[in-house]
């Protein structure tokens, strides 16, 4: 065996790893409890007197029959129709998406090859924008919706969505597009390139990490958005999270806490295997963001 | 295969003029070199007639096309650029094959073509390589054949051997030479290093501030320089310039006589001579003073006089030694000096009988 010279010292070795894994356990504790308790039922799960129910099961054996019960997924899924606010959630992001990526790449690097001032101007003012809370501009979209007769529908919350999302898109993809040198193309436009031909073959090839990295981004916003969503659609074209918002309940409305739980869990799992099979180009993108010529 | 004019051609950005009414016509084949310190505007000039700047003022003809409103790609020219421009993603085959592709060249002839021009720059064995796995000679040699892949009306080259170290520029170079010479395609070639201008060029065009100094052969322009900026422009070392006067064919500087030049200038003005063109001598001579440096160059030695606020540099043979601080004395011939007006720097013709 090959023996390390340089070892640390043990009790330095200890005290980090215990830091590290304590850390872990820390992060990922709300979660792992939860996906535990979406297989309970809400006496267990919500139990007031101790929270060892919830590990032990002991009502929902004595409910159910099993120490686990699916019932929390049969009654969102099934019963209340999770299933189409996944899919409207597809349709928004996926739109949120295509669209911020279009405009963002387009104009990125419009704003990245300029020589004029104003870009500058253009990029500030994006960033005011980016910073104002979401739900500034929902409230004051929601009136000229209704009057449009727009409100509810997908597209609209879409729109909305690319709005808020565009500014900072522009930013990101502006500086990738910076750290790609202008000789690029530069030399594709002298080989025979027309701009537009010079940005498509040759300066977005080398712009992948940068866009998928954007891409992500501009997924998370659209996936996660609560404040938007919850305003701007009607019950039937709900998104995944005022849906889950509405399993909770209203003053008005009995909710069933334990559809929640399931419907959060059904919700989390794709972002795990998204960023598992991007990590690398995400890694990339976020530290590199260059391309070596 | 075409000639290029520049008509009057001005580039300017806001109050800063980036190139001054430069107006040159450019024969079919010739190789043609802008040189001058940078920021003199000779990058821009060449990137005015690629189309990568537009043109404040003036008219740029491409053989009988005036191609001012034209993009790069109708112009029918090809570059190669200072950090070479190559596509990361592309294996050196494609690299070379990028325009050829764009310009819709019937595909059967692209393997022909592509091989044909990686065997001129001697790549043939790295055509599956990416240019990151490449060396920076290797890198610049694709960009070359990446440039001569298909027969454009010019080639322009902005600086492409300043990014490679010493050795292996002037083997480029040869190759740069060769190339122009076997595809006898005009060429520009834009550098800052007179010496990449003395060997490749069939004509100089020396620039500063924007502005054309000279424009000839490069034993005009290191035999007769125009001006003051070009005779310390060219050559290693540049020429002395001494300030003096002058009056009755006798120049008077600080620690420095010469007779026998012109009689009908008077007063003051600039003398300067070639350090190989002088000699030392050991006593008489238009100069003496001590010797304030000594280099020793291999083929040659060089003595440093200091002589008011200007270093003058004489070429000795190899074997001469002195010491700093040694008096010397320099022959300095009447025939071997120009004169330069003290004020512009503008060359003082030598009439005939003068």
């Amino acid at each position: 065996m090959i023996v390390n010279k340089r070892r640390r010292p043990l009790p330095l070795t200890v005290l980090s790893t215990t830091f590290v894994l304590l850390w872990v356990l820390m992060a990922a504790f709300p979660f792992i409890w939860t996906v535990w308790g979406s297989f309970k039922v809400e006496q267990d799960f919500f139990s007031r007197d101790s929270w060892w129910f919830a590990i032990e099961g002991s009502r929902t054996i004595a409910q159910t029959g099993s120490a686990f019960t699916g019932d929390g997924y049969y009654g969102a899924w099934v019963l209340r129709d999770f299933f189409s606010s996944v899919v409207n959630t597809v349709i928004v992001t996926l739109s949120v998406v295509v669209v911020s990526l279009t405009f963002g790449t387009l104009g990125g690097y419009a704003l990245a090859r300029s020589g004029y001032r104003y870009t500058f101007w253009l990029l500030m003012l994006a960033l005011v924008f980016r910073a104002m809370p979401h739900i500034t501009l929902v409230s004051g979209y929601l009136l000229p919706f209704f009057e449009m007769n727009i409100w509810g529908h997908l597209p609209t919350a879409i729109i909305v969505l690319v709005a808020i999302n565009q500014p900072f898109t522009l930013w990101m993809l502006h500086s990738f597009f910076l750290s790609i040198p202008k000789d690029l193309d530069e030399s594709a436009m002298v080989d025979g390139c027309s701009r537009f031909q010079a940005f498509r073959l040759v300066v977005i090839p080398v712009m992948w990490p940068g866009v998928i990295t954007t891409g992500l981004f501009s997924f998370l916003l659209a996936y996660n958005d609560f404040a938007v969503t919850a305003m701007l659609l009607s019950q039937p074209n709900q998104t995944m999270v005022p849906k889950i918002a509405s399993f909770l309940g209203t003053i008005q409305q009995e909710g069933n806490v334990m559809f929640a739980v399931a419907a959060v869990v059904s919700a989390t799992a794709p972002l795990f295997v998204l960023v598992m099979f991007f990590q690398r180009q995400i890694v990339s993108g976020l530290t590199a963001g260059a391309v070596k010529g | 295969m075409a000639e290029i004019r520049l008509k009057n051609v001005s580039k300017r950005w806001h109050n800063f003029v980036g190139v001054d009414n430069f107006d040159l016509d450019i024969a079919d084949r010739e190789f043609l070199v802008l040189l001058g310190p940078s920021g003199c505007g000779k990058t821009t000039t060449m990137r005015m007639i690629a189309g990568l700047d537009d043109i404040s003022e003036g008219e740029i003809w491409l053989g009988d096309r005036m191609v001012n409103n034209l993009e790069p790609k109708d112009r029918d020219i090809s570059m190669v650029f200072q950090s070479y421009g190559l596509y990361p993603n592309m294996t050196v085959y494609e690299n070379i094959r990028f325009p050829l592709r764009v310009r819709k060249v019937p595909k059967e002839l692209h393997h022909e073509k592509v091989m044909q021009a990686a065997r001129m720059v001697e790549l043939v064995d790295f055509l599956e390589r990416r240019p990151a796995a490449l060396s920076g000679g290797q890198r610049q040699r694709v960009a070359l054949g990446r440039a001569i892949v298909r027969q454009p009306a010019a080639f322009l080259m902005d600086e492409p051997l300043s990014n490679l170290d010493a050795k292996l520029r002037v083997s480029t170079r040869a190759q740069i030479k060769n190339l122009q010479h076997t595809l006898k395609v005009t060429t520009i070639y834009v550098t800052h290093d007179q010496i990449e201008a003395m060997t490749l060029a069939d004509r100089v065009v020396v620039m500063n501030k924007g502005v054309i100094q000279q424009v000839g052969t490069p034993t005009d322009i290191y035999d007769n320089p125009a001006n003051t900026f070009v005779a310390s422009f060219i050559g290693s070392p540049a020429m002395n310039l001494v300030s003096g006067d002058i009056e009755n064919g006798t120049f008077r500087g600080p620690g420095i006589t010469i007779g026998g030049l012109q009689i009908n200038v008077k007063g003051p003005v600039t003398l300067g001579f070639r350090a190989e063109d002088a000699s030392l001598v050991f006593e008489g001579g238009e100069l003496g003073a001590e010797i304030y440096s000594m280099e020793l160059l291999g083929e040659a030695t060089m003595a440093s006089f200091r002589m008011g606020d200007q270093l003058v540099s004489i070429k000795s043979g190899k074997e001469y030694r002195a010491e700093i601080g040694d008096v010397v004395h320099a022959a300095i011939p009447a025939s071997i000096c120009h004169l330069f007006d003290a004020r512009t720097g503008v060359r003082i013709a030598r009439t005939p009988g003068n």
